[in-house]
This record gives structure tokens, sequence and C-alpha cells, in this order.
């Protein structure tokens, strides 16, 4: 059993869901259960060697969750595919995989470019390099939900509006659900990477008292800081301008919101900007987090 | 044994002789005692519905079952009416007929709307009925929980029911629900009294709406409709408020020009903060001035894009007929089968128990001519005896069995009859 779980890798559970999606994509052209069943089983099984493999990290490396980029971005995807079956299990005639496990398959790859070097974040650090990664993790998902709930509101009122009957058993929820998904992630995503973003600061002063001032020329602090702008707009506009919550417009704030994720964490996995605190790079700050480098 | 149905549908019979056959629901109790009463023998299930009245009668003993005539006659009796107003309206199914019949019904493959899923419901209802009244038994017990369970896979295995046809049910289910989470916060007005917009409404009030609003030129006419559908009427003058604070709009007026031009809608539209506004447009001339369906918001459709909407779901309904119909096909055989193999188990017993008979003596006398035997020699031979009775059946068993997959196999019984000497 030790064997299996030890060779169990990123293809694995990878492969697992790109296949679930390549099914859940087949739906849209012909409709069948057994295709339907075999998506899920990927999924689940794909779940099941992700989980795994994150627990074997966890004891056999003696490693946390989230002490480097590579496990920050496997600990998303899999939070993401919890949400995905939950979200299933609500609206099981929805296809939310089509939509869902691309970004899911996305983290993965990011994951096999990400580096697996543990964050250096000694002694008191540790609990706000944990505040700054859950809380980027919690804003990274809410952001990413928010952009599939924007994109099927999109597509929903596209169909509505063009007088469309809806592809039996591949449908998708209705736009007053998919309205208060993207309103509420607004103000989680917001808030998390508000917390996370803080975190960060707060943790930069703590690791290195001394420093006269941040690094704002560092490309992740300032496309971090950007997002947090947006976000920060998207919330207050949302909340004081009242069509805002309307329509389409709720969906374009989360759209576009995802596109500054996206470009933030581009910059933060393929950027080598010392930022995410490797040994090699001791002025650790605004990278997700630690709970704390065992290694 | 003998399965039949008779009854009249929308099929066969018009609306005025179907009115005159139904059955209330106390009605159908009534019935249903007195079916005991008249034919003690048989078993009987009595569904009715806006568009079936039919009786489901099923006994082991064929001459216990009612005829056709004799069904007829009981329900002229009970509405009160002369036999031949009714008899040619009543239409007979029997045995394997009558099964698919009943399966064909409840998988909503015989309804006016085909896939409507209330009548499954109705079917189950009919059988609670009939078992509450001592009327069912477990031959219209076999056959019901059959049907529901086809009706089940009809609707799992095929996607007939995902399918609506009908112009209030696409405009509900397809396009309102797709707006709307939920419909009991929502405000619905109706403009006018057009028949079609009732239908909506009747669709809207099975989602939960509650509150609803009905405006029409004739006050006395909104009430109406209102007091129909505990809802409130409001003079024609409010109409501007109403359209402002609604979730959803029916329109069925008879009105020659549109009741709200696009640039009335603007003078509202501030107002409503570009919250969704669903618009059914059911009247012809249109109400709603079709460019205020480009607002911010609103999803307004006519007759005409509805119509689209349900053709496009009726040709994709035909394509999944014939799925349907293959499975409503092998249940019926499957069915069938058991119910003929069913048939033979008295003969099966008797049969058994004419060959338990030879071999209990021939190991009395084999054991008394050996006394020494222990008991374990003793219980060898005597399962060594049961293996080989049970050998020499299972040829004749196998032969029955697959007989009764094709139909009653009533020659093969007279033959095993004969042959073993099994009397009745």
């Amino acid at each position: 059993m030790g064997w299996f779980i030890a060779h169990i890798s990123l293809v694995c559970f990878g492969a697992s869901y790109a296949v679930a999606w390549a099914l859940e994509l087949s739906q849209l052209v012909r409709r069948n259960k057994a295709g339907q069943f075999l998506s899920f089983g990927f999924v689940v099984a794909g779940l099941l060697a992700h989980t795994l493999y994150l627990g074997y990290r966890v004891v056999e490396n003696s490693v946390s969750p989230l002490s480097s980029s590579f496990d920050w971005c496997l600990v998303a995807a899999w939070l993401l595919v919890g949400a995905y079956l939950y979200l299933s299990w609500y609206y099981p005639r929805a296809a939310l995989g089509v939509y869902m496990l691309p970004l899911v398959v996305a983290l993965v790859v990011a994951a096999a470019f990400a580096d697996r070097t543990p964050f250096d974040t000694p002694g008191a650090s540790r609990v706000w390099g944990a505040v700054h990664g859950i809380a980027l993790l919690i804003g990274t998902l809410a952001v990413a939900v928010g952009f599939v709930a924007g994109v099927m509101y999109l597509v929903q009122a596209r169909r509505l509006k063009r007088k469309l009957p809806p592809m039996p058993g591949i449908g998708l929820p209705s736009l007053e659900w998919l309205e208060k998904v993207n309103s509420r992630v607004i103000i989680l995503s917001a808030l998390m990477v508000g917390v996370g973003f803080l975190a960060g600061i707060i943790l930069k002063l703590v690791a290195q008292p001394g420093a006269a001032q941040l690094p704002w020329s560092d490309p992740v602090i300032w496309s971090s800081a950007l997002m947090l702008g947006w976000l920060v707009a998207a919330a207050l506009f949302n909340g004081i301008y009242r069509p805002s919550r309307r329509g389409r417009k709720v969906a374009y704030l989360t759209v576009v919101s995802f596109v500054f994720l996206v470009v933030a964490l581009c910059v933060l996995l393929l950027v080598n900007t010392g930022h995410v605190g490797q040994k090699s790079h001791p002025q650790a700050l605004l990278a997700p987090g630690t709970l704390g480098d065992r290694s | 044994m003998k399965l039949q149905m008779i009854g009249c549908s929308h099929h066969n019979s018009p609306l005025s002789v179907r009115e005159r056959l139904a059955f209330s629901p106390v009605q159908i109790g009534l019935a249903l005692d007195g079916l005991r009463e008249r034919f003690p023998l048989s078993e009987a299930v009595l569904l009715s519905t806006c568009n079936r009245v039919e009786i489901y009668t099923a006994s082991e003993d064929p001459e216990g079952t009612p005829s056709h005539e004799q069904v007829a006659q009981f329900v002229a009796d009970f509405h009160q009416l002369p036999i031949y107003e009714i008899f040619d309206d009543l239409f007979e199914r029997t045995g394997d007929d009558a099964v698919r019949h009943l399966f064909t019904v409840a998988a909503s493959l015989d309804s006016m709307v085909v896939g409507e899923p209330q009548i499954l419901s109705q079917v189950k209802a009919a059988y609670e009925l009939a078992k509450d009244r001592q009327s069912a038994g477990p031959l219209t017990h076999g056959i019901f929980q059959t049907a529901v369970r086809v009706a089940k896979r009809v609707a799992t295995e095929t996607t007939l029911h995902q399918r609506r046809v009908s112009i209030p049910s696409v405009a509900v289910g397809d396009f309102a629900r797709a707006i709307f989470e939920r419909f009991d916060d929502k405000k619905v007005l109706i403009l006018g009294a057009g028949e079609m917009g009732e239908e909506t409404l009747r669709y809207l009030q099975d989602e939960g709406a509650h509150d609803i609003t009905v405006i029409n030129r004739s006050f006395e006419r909104a009430r109406e409709l209102a007091q129909r559908w505990q809802g409130q009427a409001r003079p024609w003058e409010q109409l501007p408020a109403h359209l402002t604070s609604a979730d959803l709009v029916i329109g069925t007026t008879g009105a020659t020009e549109p009741i709200v031009t696009l640039a009335q809608y603007k003078q509202i539209e501030a107002a409503r903060y570009q919250r969704p506004l669903f618009i059914l447009d059911l009247a012809v001339p249109r109400d709603f001035d079709p460019a205020i369906g480009d607002r911010l918001g609103v999803y307004l459709y006519s007759i005409d894009d509805l119509q689209a909407a349900c053709q496009k779901n009726r040709h994709d309904r035909d394509q999944e007929l014939p799925a349907a119909i293959h499975i409503v096909e092998h249940e019926t055989a499957r069915f069938m089968a058991d119910l003929h193999h069913r048939a033979t188990a008295p003969i099966i017993r008797r049969l058994r128990e004419g060959w338990q008979q030879p071999k209990d003596d021939e190991l009395r006398r084999l054991f008394n001519k050996l006394p020494e035997l222990d008991e374990t020699s003793r219980r060898e031979i005597a399962q060594s005896f049961d293996r080989l009775v049970n050998k020499l059946l299972h040829p004749p068993l196998e032969s029955l069995r697959s007989e009764a997959e094709k139909g009653p196999p009533h020659g093969l019984l007279d033959a095993l009859k004969r042959l073993f000497q099994l009397k009745d």
C-alpha cells in the first residue's frame, strides 16, 4: 500500500481530472449516462489520488500542506475539486465540470512548474506566514469560483436573450443563484486577499525588523497590490452602486478579477523575483504562505 | 388468470364524454366498494384523470373477472346513464395489451402532453386508494408496482420528461426557472384574463409563486381572476407602478396595439435598477413592444419565440420515443413471462409433491433394510436422493419456464398433468 501511495504522481490525478473534463465536454455533443458516471468516477479517483499524494507529502517529507508554491497550488486544486463535487451535488444537472475542471487542471499544471523548495519562515514569522498563505488561498478560490459563476451567468443570460431552449441534462444554475454567488465571492475575495496582503506586510516586518521599506518594485507585490485594489474597488462598487449588483455587471467584475489573479499567479510562479522566500532568497514576503517548515 | 382494462381516454373520447364518465376522489372510493361487491372474485383499480377513466380488473380465475359489458354496465349504473350512451366509448385491453397500456400510461407516453409528470403520481394514487379500499390484490399490486418502476426507467434512461412541449410549461420550466431560483418571493403581474395566462399561473403556483396581481381594463374580470388565483386585482391606471415592482409579467390582453411601448418602459426602467424582468407575452397582437426585450435585465418571450422552443422540444422528444417504447415493450414481456411462470406454480408444486412421496418411501425402505447405517451415511444418501429428484425435475421445469416466456403454457401444463397424473 505504502509503495502504491509513494508512486502516485501529479500525472495520475492531473490526467484523471483532464479525462473527466474531456468527458464533460463530450456531453455537450452527446449526452449519455455512461459518460456522466465515467466523468464523475474519474474526478473521484483523481481526488482520492490527490488526497493520498498530499497526505504522503505531509507524512513522509514532514512538510506542511502550504509550505511551498508547489504544495500551495495542489491544495488550491484539491479544494476546487471539493467545491466542484459539492456544487455538482447541489446542481446535479448543471454542466459545472465544463467550467470548473479546466481550472483544476490548470492548477495541477501550474504545480508541476512551481518551486518545491519550502519557504524559509523561521520563528514568529510562521504564524503570519500561515495567515498569509491561508488567506490568499481562500481569496484565490473565491476568485476562481466567482469566475466560473460569472462565465456561467454570461452563457446562461446569452441563451435566455437568444430564446434558446436549454440542452437537457446539461443546464446551468439560475441567473439569480449565479448572481448571488458572484456578489458574495467579490466581497469574500476582497476580504481574504486584503488579509493575506496585510499578513504579508507584517510577515516582512517580523522577518526583517530592520528593513526600511517594502520592496514595491517586486513584481509579485505590485501585481498582488493591483489585484487587491481591483477587488476592493469591485466590492465597493458592488456595495454602493445598486445596479452593479444586477445581471452582467457583477459577472464582468468577477471575470476581470480572475484576469488579475491569473496575472498575479503567473508573476509568482514564472518570474524569478526571489519573492517566495526560498532558502536562497531570505526576503520572504507576499508569497503563498507556510504552516511551518520542518524539513 | 385474466388481466384487463376497460375505459376511455382523450384518444377515443371527446371531453364531453370524459366529463360524464369521470370519477371524483370520493366517487372513486365508492366505485371501488361497488366493484368489490359486484365482482367479489376480481381485484380492481380505478384511474380517473381529466384525460382518462380506466378500470383495471384482474383475477386468478378468468371466470371471476367481469366482462366488458359488465364493467360498462357498472359505470353506467354508477353515473346513472343509459349504457348505450357510453358503451361505444369504452375500449378494452386484455392480457399483455392491458399491461402494456398501463406501462405506457404511467410512463406518460399516452398523455395528451407526452412526458408530463403528473400522470405517474395519479397512477400511484389510484393504486394506493384501491389498496386502502381493499379492492387491490396481489395481481394488481404486481402490475402497478412494475408500472411505477417502468415509468421511472423511462424518466431516467431517456430525456423524454425533460422536453417540455406546451407553451406555458416551456415558458416556466425552460426560461423562468433559468432566471429565478425561487418564486415564493417574486411578484407576478397578469395583464388581461386569457386562458393561456391562467395555465401559466398554474405552473407558476406549482413553483411556489403566490404574490399575484391581476390588471385588466375591466376591473370586474380582473377581480374574478384574482379571486380564482388568490391574488389581488388592481385598476388599469396602476400598471406602471406594478410593472416597476414586478418580477414576472404575463400579457394576455386582447388589445390591438402594444399596451407597453418602449418609451413607456424606459420611463420605469431606472426605478427597476436593472432587476431581472421576465415578460411572457402570450397576446396576439403582442402586448409588449419587442424592442423592450433588448433592454438590460429584460427577458421577453412572445408566443412565436416559445413556439420555436416547443417545436424543437417536440422534435427532440419524438427522437426519444423509440427508446421509451422499447423499455415499455421489454418490461411488458418480462412482466408477462413472470406472470405466466407464476401461473405454473401450482403444477410445479404438485409435481414436486408427486415425486417427494415415492422418494421418501424408498428412503424409508432402504434405511429399514440397512439398519447398520450411521447418521452421516443416512444424511448423505438422503441428499443423493434429493439431488436425483431435482435433476430429474430440472428438464421439465426448464421447458415450462421457457414456454412461459412465450405465453401461457397451457399445452405443456396439460401434458404434464396427464403424464404425471397430476390432479386439479
